[in-house]
């Protein structure tokens, strides 16, 4: 149903403005007695999941960057803070890990110092020390490849040198170990409300001293319950107990149910489905295709787990390229499209939602407004206005002209090509479906020298602020032209509505709330210029085997796999 | 024999440097293709970027880059896929007897049967045998094998997986020999039948048709004339003669399935072969795995038409090369 | 079981069965009397016309019977049958109301065969997928057939260097892995903004002459090995020998001597290879790299059903079935073909 490369985006950051203008309070203290404490269900066994292939990219989890690895590392390693290990809402909570307690930073909120606990051992036996972690950071910026180094990293002072030079990288004004006394100073460049959520994901996993400084094949040693033991890309992965944890904080780093985790690739997702069916897999991590879902819900509902997301699934409009440089264009096609018909491709009403607009239902800013609908004013999208569309493009004049549609070969996504290339011709167009593989679609997209004039896209949260949709996505310094890294596909940059958009940033530093009032009226700006077509808001799709007990959906790390059990 | 070895080693040579040169630039003339960019994942900064095309050699001049390229893949063999960032001649080492235990299992049921075939349809000519085989086997050929291994997959995963006769299934997937022969045989069975329908009837039909019509050769007639026995004429003058077309065609046939020409078998049952690895790197644009997978195949392809040409002249001593 | 007395019993026949004359017929009017007493030849022949005719009436079919259309998305539509409304494609019935199926069979004219994924009329699309796997299938194999017949020709008849040239290119294109070629051509294709041009001529991404060139060309050796092999062999054989000593020249010995004999065993390839050719197409377009979306193929159409397998299968098995029935009546003409030109094989029907 998703491309993979979704899952690339941070969404374990979690990073929550609230908590960043809270400052260190609601990120609680040392707590090793919580209620959620691993789930029904006995340890051990053998957790077995199927997936298509290997996480693409690198094995190193200073570089890597996928939810598929992501979602292993967080058992085998541990940062200086962790995600609360649990599901629902408390799992943005961010609670200390290797570190006793969260201090409150000093000096304007550029100094941080954490004590560290004694007696963690690595699964190589050796025992955690504060130098390790500088040893980390040093590596982050030595092996040259790791992806937000030089944008969330470099906060840490002498950060932005590294990133120039790594081979000399030296960090001894910015990260400060001292073995003797257990603790561990950060200095950063300014005040960073988001530095926590930065040391809480796999970029920051702490290594131990003496990893070699280039891309390891396979995950070094962690502190974590399980270690890497077998990492082929096209064979399976394979995690083991590691014989050297001990329990120290339920919250951060829980003892795993299963004594071991194996992940086997090359299957395709119909026999996955198949698989987890039948018993022989526990759980399926690509998404099921759209054919089996009745089945599923049919014969294994109690299997099958669906969860809110905050995202959003769109074709980009190129705004500078004709005939979609022109607004009447725009909003002739969004008046066109079949809301429904989307959702259906996507697997149904249970899965999806419509939408004309920006931001996701439950974020911060939304308000409910869709005008490319018959009888809009409800805010909700009920039925394509046909009359209305082509109104507008015979207004635009642009009739006739030849339309690229271009989109992944995912099945999914090349069925909303698909629909769209038959709504442009019924349009009047001379549609053509582009469909390249999702490992190179994106990146060709984003560069504006492919000239690209319709390209489907998708946005998952880094975290629960409004900015990072529409200042993101469709904001002016977003669109480097020529380059494949330009989020902003559209190319969109209306002065007016970035103007809104930088006062709705500096009111949400001080008051999140008034700001959002202004994003919301950011949102509909933005909706009215038409620079997508907003085609729905996704839920996420987990199918475990009978066996499996204690199934727990965060919204950072999605499913807890060891917090299940399958004894 | 010595010159003929020598000469098809240095074929070989300018066959694999050909197709490696070939492939370099198809690849770099695809627009729109970054590697460092694709290498660095989702949202990277320029700086990564950057750090990624040197340390990939992928900002110098072309011919320096194929040359790295070759020497990463033959002399230091430490090429790393852009996709995985893992190295490829160990994932392609690890993804080889998969495809040959594949291609080499389905090789002898389609040999064995397809000779069978021919043989019973030329022999019993003129009964309602010779058609019914005949028909059998060109339905075989007319099935996609992509098709039939879907098919398959849901008669026996699923909809039947509780019937007797399906529930030895095991999920997709490969096994070692070594690990677990029992295992191994019973997933790769249903591909092995799979794989081999097809062939079966291509190579039944082409060795009935060759057979029919060196039958009417005067030389047949001739050692029939002589008093010799249908059965000696049949193995000693038809079929030796026949069975030229039929090796010519399973050596081209033999050398593209090992070169990873099953992959639409793989794909099917999950097999973790070379085709499925040339499959998933070609729609990916990985080059380091396509070039060694290109290089693999093509090497293979190559030995199987230098043994063909051997077989050949074995065989008809007309066409013994020069 | 003794089957053998072709001289006899064949003259007899001939001369029975052409009333008494066979002086001053050709071999190829002898054959096409040959071919006409093959019933099954013509029988297969009939539904082969006959496929290709429905193919290309699918226009018709499209407008005057099912009132459907073949490449229109109709996600949201609905039709009558039996006095019911009925969605084209329906929401799950399951406790979770998951998924979305497209409607079953209906055995009526108007959706035949049911939706597909995108809920357009399945049995009309196929008939428009005959259409393009038709013209790509029989357009490679003769392209295929006509570049080895000539490269085969050379190869076998003047030997030496020509031949190990021909015969190394022939190899060279054979280890070129087919799948390579094909997706990276498509890639190319695809991500250029505006189509292959290559001096006058422009492709765009979606036309079928991109397919047929890319299949036609790769089977070229496949075709060619036997023909040199043959041509080689006949180059020795005698009568090859008594016209040369006759003082005929080289072209004359290739058209009247070798030519003839190299092209019935083209003629009895070509069925087989068109149907290699189908099932090639059929393979690409399965991974997507062959005709594009929202053109049909009966290659494309089998990748639709692959995701509709476990709920409506008959999106796969109705092309599959077209496929399978198309290429029986290629290779049942095929073997008539053979029989026929082969004037010293017994005819089968006979027995």
């Amino acid at each position: 149903m998703r491309a993979r490369s979704l899952f690339l985006l941070v969404v374990a950051l979690g990073l929550t403005a609230t908590l960043a203008a809270c400052g260190g309070s609601s990120k609680s203290g040392s707590k090793t007695t919580t209620s959620n404490s691993t789930s029904a269900g006995a340890a051990g066994g053998t957790f077995l999941a199927v997936a298509k292939a290997a996480p693409s990219g690198s094995p190193d989890p200073q570089i890597d960057y996928t939810l598929q690895e992501w979602q292993l590392l967080i058992f085998t390693h541990d940062g200086l803070v962790a995600f609360k290990r649990v599901g629902g809402t408390e799992g943005t909570k961010i609670v200390p890990d290797l570190v006793t307690s969260i201090p409150n930073p000093t000096d304007g909120g550029k100094t941080y110092t954490f004590t560290i606990r004694k007696g963690i051992k690595f699964s190589n036996g050796k025992e955690l020390k504060p130098s390790d972690v500088k040893y980390t950071f040093l590596r982050l910026f030595k092996i040259g490849q790791s992806p937000n180094a030089g944008s969330w990293y470099n906060v840490i002072v002498g950060g932005d040198a590294c990133v120039k030079t790594p081979k000399t990288c030296n960090l001894d004004q910015g990260v400060i170990a001292d073995d003797a006394k257990s603790t561990v100073t950060f200095h950063l460049t300014r005040g960073d409300p988001e530095f926590l959520d930065k040391l809480a994901v796999p970029f920051a996993f702490i290594l131990p001293t003496g990893t070699p400084n280039k891309e390891a094949q396979i995950p070094p040693p962690g502190t974590g319950p399980y270690k890497w033991a077998q990492y082929n890309t096209n064979k399976q992965i394979k995690l083991v107990r590691n014989p050297f944890f001990k329990l120290w904080s339920t919250d951060a780093q829980p003892a795993g149910n299963p004594d071991v985790i194996v992940e086997k690739f090359g299957l395709s997702d119909e026999a996955q489905v198949t698989e987890v069916e039948n018993g022989q897999a526990d759980w399926m991590f690509d998404t099921p295709p759209a054919d089996r879902l009745n089945e599923m819900s049919t014969k294994y509902p109690s299997q099958v787990f669906i969860n809110p997301l905050t995202a959003v699934y769109y074709f980009a409009f190129n705004v500078r390229v004709p005939p979609f440089n022109n607004l009447k264009a725009r909003q002739g096609v969004n008046y066109a499209t079949d809301r429904n018909a989307l959702v259906k491709i996507y697997g149904g009403p249970k899965l999806a939602t419509p939408t004309c607009q920006i931001l996701p239902p439950g974020f911060p800013g939304y308000k409910a407004y869709c005008p490319y609908t018959k009888n809009p004013g409800s805010g909700k999208w009920t039925a394509p206005d046909l009359a209305k569309a082509r109104q507008l493009i015979a207004a635009s004049g642009t009739k006739g002209a030849t339309v690229k549609v271009n989109t992944d070969t995912t099945d999914v996504n090349k069925a909303f090509g698909e629909y769209f290339v038959s709504l442009l011709n019924k349009l009047g167009y001379k549609a053509q479906l582009q469909a390249l593989s999702a490992d190179i679609q994106y990146p060709y997209c984003q560069n504006s020298k492919n000239k690209v004039q319709f390209c489907y896209s998708s946005w998952y949260q880094d975290y629960p602020a409004a900015s990072d949709f529409l200042n993101v996505l469709l904001g002016c310094s977003d669109f480097v032209p020529n380059s494949s890294a330009s989020p902003n596909i559209s190319e969109f940059c209306v002065k007016p509505i970035q103007a809104q958009m930088n006062a709705a940033l500096k009111t949400g530093i001080l008051n999140p709330t008034a700001a959002n009032t202004q994003w919301a009226a950011v949102d509909k700006a933005v909706t009215d210029q038409a620079p997508w077509v907003s085609m729905l808001n996704p839920k996420y799709l987990n199918f475990v085997s009978k066996r499996v007990k204690g199934f727990q959906f965060s919204p950072q790390w999605y499913f807890l796999i060891d917090q299940a059990s399958v004894k | 024999m010595a010159t003929f070895i020598v000469r098809r080693v240095l074929w070989l040579i300018v066959v694999l440097f050909a197709i490696s040169v070939l492939v370099f630039l198809i690849f770099f003339a695809i627009p729109g293709v970054d590697p460092a960019r694709q290498m660095a994942g989702r949202n990277p900064t320029a700086e990564t970027i950057r750090n990624i095309k040197h340390e990939f050699g992928l900002d110098r001049p072309l011919p320096v880059r194929y040359g790295l390229m070759m020497k990463h893949i033959f002399i230091s063999r430490d090429l790393i896929s852009y996709g995985s960032h893992t190295k490829v001649i160990p994932e392609i080492l690890s993804a080889a007897p998969v495809t040959l235990s594949l291609v080499f299992g389905a090789a002898v049921i389609w040999i064995v049967f397809s000779i069978l075939t021919g043989l019973a349809a030329a022999v019993f000519r003129g009964t309602i045998i010779d058609p019914l085989l005949m028909i059998l086997a060109l339905i075989g050929i007319s099935i996609p094998v992509f098709w039939l291994g879907e098919v398959v997959n849901l008669i026996t995963q699923s909809r039947l997986h509780h019937f007797f006769l399906f529930s030895w299934v095991p999920p997709l997937g490969y096994t070692p020999l070594t690990q677990d022969p029992v295992m191994w045989f019973e997933q790769l069975l249903l591909p092995w039948l799979t794989l081999s329908v097809l062939y079966i009837g291509f190579y039944a039909r082409v060795l009935r048709a060759n057979l029919i019509e060196t039958e009417s050769e005067d030389y047949v007639r001739t050692a029939r004339a002589k008093g010799l026995s249908e059965r000696r004429v049949l193995l000693r003058h038809t079929l030796r003669t026949s069975l030229i077309t039929f090796v010519s065609l399973f050596g081209l046939d033999f050398g593209v399935l090992v070169g990873g020409g099953a992959l639409l078998t793989e794909v099917v049952f999950g097999l973790p072969g070379v085709g499925l690895l040339t499959y998933n790197s070609l729609t990916s644009l990985d080059l380091p795995v396509i070039m060694t997978t290109v290089i693999y195949g093509a090497f293979f392809i190559t030995l199987a038409s230098a043994l063909v040409d051997l077989v050949y002249a074995w065989l008809d001593p007309r066409v013994r090369p020069a | 079981m003794a089957v053998f007395e072709p001289e006899a019993e064949l003259a007899t026949l001939d001369i029975e069965e052409l009333g008494g004359e066979v002086a001053g017929r050709s071999p190829w009017a002898l054959a096409g009397r040959r071919l006409l007493h093959n019933k099954l030849a013509i029988a297969a022949a009939v539904v082969f016309v006959l496929i290709v005719a429905v193919s290309f009436a699918a226009p018709l079919y499209a407008r005057h019977i099912a009132h459907t259309d073949a490449f229109t998305s109709n996600l949201s539509g609905t039709f009558r049958l039996h006095g019911k409304t009925i969605q084209v494609i329906q929401q799950g019935t399951g406790k979770l109301g998951l998924g979305e199926t497209p409607v079953a069979p209906t055995w009526h004219a108007k959706y035949f065969l049911g939706a597909d994924s995108q809920g357009r009329d399945v049995a009309t699309r196929v008939l428009y997928g005959g259409r393009a796997s038709l013209e790509i299938g029989i357009g490679s194999a003769v392209l295929a057939s006509v570049l080895a017949v000539v490269f085969g020709l050379i190869a076998g008849f003047f030997g030496g260097w020509t031949d190990a040239l021909l015969s190394r290119l022939m190899d060279l294109i054979w280890a070129f892995p087919v799948y390579l070629l094909a997706i990276s051509l498509a890639t190319v294709l695809l991500t250029a903004p505006n189509g292959l041009r290559i001096g006058f001529v422009h492709l765009n991404a979606s036309s079928l002459w991109i397919p047929l060139g890319i299949i036609g060309v790769i089977y070229v050796p496949y075709v060619f090995r036997p023909i040199r092999g043959q041509v080689l062999s006949l180059r020795e054989r005698e009568f090859v020998e008594a016209a040369i000593a006759q003082g005929a020249s080289n072209l004359r010995l290739i058209f009247s001597e070798v030519l003839p004999n190299v092209a019935s065993t083209v003629i009895v390839l070509l069925p087989l290879m068109i149907a290699t050719t189908i099932l090639t197409e059929s393979a690409l377009s399965y991974l997507s790299i062959g005709v594009q979306p929202p053109k049909a193929s009966w290659g494309t159409i089998i990748e639709d059903g692959q995701g509709l397998l476990y709920t409506r299968p008959w999106v796969a098995i109705a092309p599959g079935i077209m496929i399978v029935l198309t290429v029986l009546a290629l290779n049942v003409l095929g073997d008539g073909l053979r029989d026929a030109l082969d004037p010293r094989s017994k005819l089968r029907m006979k027995g």
